[in-house]
């Protein structure tokens, strides 16, 4: 069993905390298909979080595929995270580091690319949804 | 959805002054809605209307589909915490406990008094020797054993330590996570109840200025910073309203409430929290947002 | 309910108990021991023997009656302050039973905990306040019996139960006292919402209203009787038949009134006045054919028709705020 923890000052979400905090134990092989999640009014009363937000966040990790929920037992893990993402975020980074030494040539620094990052990023992200 | 809480053009007058007028509100069921504004804004007035202890003058409160003040009924099927906890000082836990059994054809005693040991309240002593904060705890047990459908508190935290505060908080998102019980809490404080509250009214003047989910308000709503922006100048595509906005010479920062994204590169979006919105709109009586004919927003997480 | 009844109000059952002992540690040995003198002295037997004749001859051995009532007031009629503070205990029952009903919840805002129970304002209200009426009446019937048993010497020994104070020590009044004491309380606590201004409004109204009645009405319940005897004469008025003598004068035969709040009685052997005043005044100036003494009076026998009149004017009047009370807490109270 895992234990969440909030982060009072991130801007993330907090039902996107609890997944984001799922999502790397899977990774970490610190929970594996077949364990329990906390039940919602456990978490609910530690974190002193509205239970909706538990359940949206079982709910996004449920739409995931990473858990199933069983009515009146639990939610339990039902995928590992650990493996193929590992690979690809070698080659990912490969071509990162890439376009980092080109955005260097062009002259920005590292607050200009970071800037840029962002607003690229939420433009991005945003056009899909969007579009979804 | 199901609505627990329905008013019409709602409005409650004392003397010759209006503490509630024209409200209207619907508070779908499993939600925890929080009531804010400042203080004189009808939060308590609402909720006792809500509870039958006031009748209104103006207009029709429904909670469960019935009229609060007409059905002693309902008073079973509905929690209540009134500000301050009220709890007669001289009984003990037990003595409160054989009261609610006593007045009420649903209890759950063992629910509570096992909530309380939990809490190590102690059972030999009259409650008026209790602190603050275990106080609280004693009155919102009481509420809960009532296995309440719908659950009213007002101002349940404002009295009380940060600590105590994140206890009862504690108790109450406990409490009320089995049974999916709708909560109702006034607060002029926002901040402690931005992770609690997934519903968001805002009472100001005496009037509604702002009802909504919590997610579509802060969708809804961003603050963007950019150049300085003329007066007059249109505002960038996806922008319904400004609420606020403050300029210097070279920038100009905008709080919106938008109708699309802000895709204009020229703007830097920043999220802004519950309480920044809360703050934003209370500052300014004139603006609002009221679910329109159409539903309000769109969900961005499905 | 009736459980939240007792536990809220045991302690000041167990002051009622206490005061109710107190009171009797009080009232008993006195009482026995007026009762013994009562009948020893044979004041008894001497106002038994005149019962309620109108008149008794003037001459001696006449007055036996009126000298053994007079001893025994001398010996105990110290005892009647006691009365008056007897006459304040319906007033205590409405001040720390009555004005807290309401007032402490409303101060305490506990109110808003118990009428949001499984329970409408009117059961709880119907519930407490005809419990804590009963009790009430409980308490007053039982101080009520004892009072009119103890006072019953001093009724013979004043020669009338109406005298103010005493006629409202006894019979059924001290219960519509009591009642309208707590009405009062009750209907005043749902008006301020606080204890202190409550008991401040119950204890006003409640003397307002007991001297307005004692005062201004009482005396005009039935059609005043006047009674006229010649100053001289054989015989004058028996003084301890009970009636209620509620003005004297002496008038002359043209009907004018010579002298208020004075009665004189000659004796017709001899013409030197000899003034029996209630109260003393100046010496007359004599005995002269055609006086006449006057008495405005209210006949002993209405004492039980009084009792009756005024103890329903309490009843109606405490009726009336509790229905008051009730609505106020139905409709007022948040």
């Amino acid at each position: 069993m895992i234990e969440f923890h909030l982060d009072g000052h991130s801007k993330v979400a907090t039902y996107m905390q609890l997944v984001q905090q799922v999502r790397q134990s899977l990774r970490l092989g610190l929970i594996d298909p077949g364990d329990q999640l906390p039940r919602v009014r456990e978490v609910a009363e530690a974190l002193a979080i509205n239970p909706n937000t538990v359940l949206k966040a079982y709910r996004q990790l449920e739409l995931e595929g990473l858990v199933s929920a069983r009515p009146g037992v639990g939610t339990f893990v039902t995928r590992s995270l650990a493996g193929p993402s590992l690979a690809n975020q070698a080659a990912l980074r490969h071509d990162l580091i890439g376009w980092l030494s080109q955005a260097r040539a062009a002259g920005l620094d590292q607050e200009d690319i970071v800037a840029l990052v962002e607003t690229t990023l939420r433009a991005t992200f945003q056009e899909g949804i969007a579009e979804a | 959805m199901s609505t627990v809480l329905e008013t019409t053009g709602l409005g409650k007058r004392y003397g010759g002054t209006w503490a509630l007028r024209d409200c209207t509100l619907r508070l779908p069921a499993g939600r925890v809605a929080a009531l804010v504004g400042p203080n004189g804004a009808g939060k308590t007035t609402l909720l006792h209307l809500a509870v039958g202890l006031l009748r209104p003058d103006a207009g029709t409160v429904q909670v469960l589909g019935r009229t609060p003040a007409a059905d002693s009924g309902l008073l079973t099927r509905i929690g209540f915490v009134a500000q301050d906890s009220p709890l007669y000082p001289d009984f003990t836990v037990p003595d409160l406990l054989k009261m609610g059994q006593k007045l009420n054809q649903r209890w759950d005693s063992e629910f509570a008094s096992a909530r309380l040991e939990r809490l190590r309240i102690p059972f030999d002593r009259k409650v008026g020797k209790l602190s603050g904060g275990q106080r609280a705890q004693v009155a919102l047990a009481l509420a809960l054993a009532k296995r309440p459908e719908f659950l009213l508190l007002d101002e349940p935290v404002a009295s009380l330590d940060p600590l105590a505060r994140r206890e009862f908080l504690q108790a109450l998102m406990g409490g009320v996570a089995d049974d999916g019980t709708t909560v109702l809490l006034s607060s002029h404080l926002v901040a402690d109840l931005e992770r609690v509250c997934d519903y968001l009214i805002v009472l100001q003047e005496s009037r509604v200025q702002v009802l909504g989910s919590v997610d579509d308000l802060l969708a809804e709503h961003q603050v963007l910073i950019g150049p300085r922006r003329a007066a007059a100048q249109a505002s960038p595509a996806g922008v319904a309203s400004v609420i606020r906005e403050s300029h210097t010479d070279k920038q100009s920062t905008l709080l919106v409430r938008t109708n699309g994204p802000i895709l204009d590169p020229a703007w830097t979006t920043r999220d802004l929290s519950l309480e920044d919105l809360v703050l934003a709109y209370l500052a300014d009586p004139s603006a609002g947002v009221l679910p329109g004919p159409s539903p309000l927003g769109m969900d961005l997480t499905s | 309910m009736i459980w939240m009844t007792w536990r809220q109000h045991r302690q000041q059952v167990l002051f009622v108990l206490i005061g109710m002992v107190a009171v009797s540690a009080l009232i008993l040995p006195t009482g026995l021991r007026m009762h013994d003198v009562f009948t020893d002295s044979g004041l008894a037997d001497c106002l038994r023997r005149t019962g309620d004749a109108e008149f008794v001859t003037v001459g001696p051995g006449s007055n036996d009656c009126a000298e053994l009532a007079n001893q025994f007031l001398a010996r105990f009629g110290n005892l009647q302050p006691l009365a008056v503070l007897f006459a304040v205990l319906p007033l205590l029952v409405g001040l720390f039973l009555g004005a807290p009903l309401v007032a402490r919840e409303v101060e305490l805002g506990t109110h808003r905990l118990v009428w949001t129970q499984g329970v409408s304002r009117l059961r709880w209200a119907m519930i407490k306040f005809g419990l804590i009426g009963t009790g009430c009446l409980a308490i007053a019937t039982a101080y009520t019996l004892l009072l009119s048993w103890w006072i019953r010497p001093l009724n013979g020994a004043n020669g009338s139960r109406f005298t103010v104070l005493i006629f409202d020590q006894q019979g059924i009044v001290p219960i519509g006292y009591t009642l309208f004491a707590v009405a009062l309380g009750i209907f005043a606590g749902t008006v301020s919402g606080k204890v202190m201004p409550a008991m401040a409004t119950t204890l006003v109204g409640f003397l307002a209203v007991r001297l307005l009645v004692a005062g201004v009405a009482r005396p005009h319940f039935q059609a005043q009787r006047e009674r006229k005897f010649p100053v001289t004469s054989q015989v004058e008025p028996n003084q301890l038949n009970g009636d209620w003598i509620i003005h004297v004068g002496i008038y002359n035969s043209s009907g004018v009134q010579v002298a208020a709040n004075q009665q004189r009685s000659c004796r017709p052997e001899s013409p030197s006045p000899s003034p029996s005043a209630t109260p003393a005044g100046p010496t007359p100036e004599g005995c002269e054919e055609g006086l006449y003494n006057l008495q405005i009076y209210q006949p002993g026998s209405r004492f039980w028709l009084f009792q009756t009149i005024e103890t329903g004017i309490f009843v109606a009047l405490a009726a009336v705020l509790v229905i008051l009370a009730v609505y106020r807490v139905r409709r007022r109270i948040s």
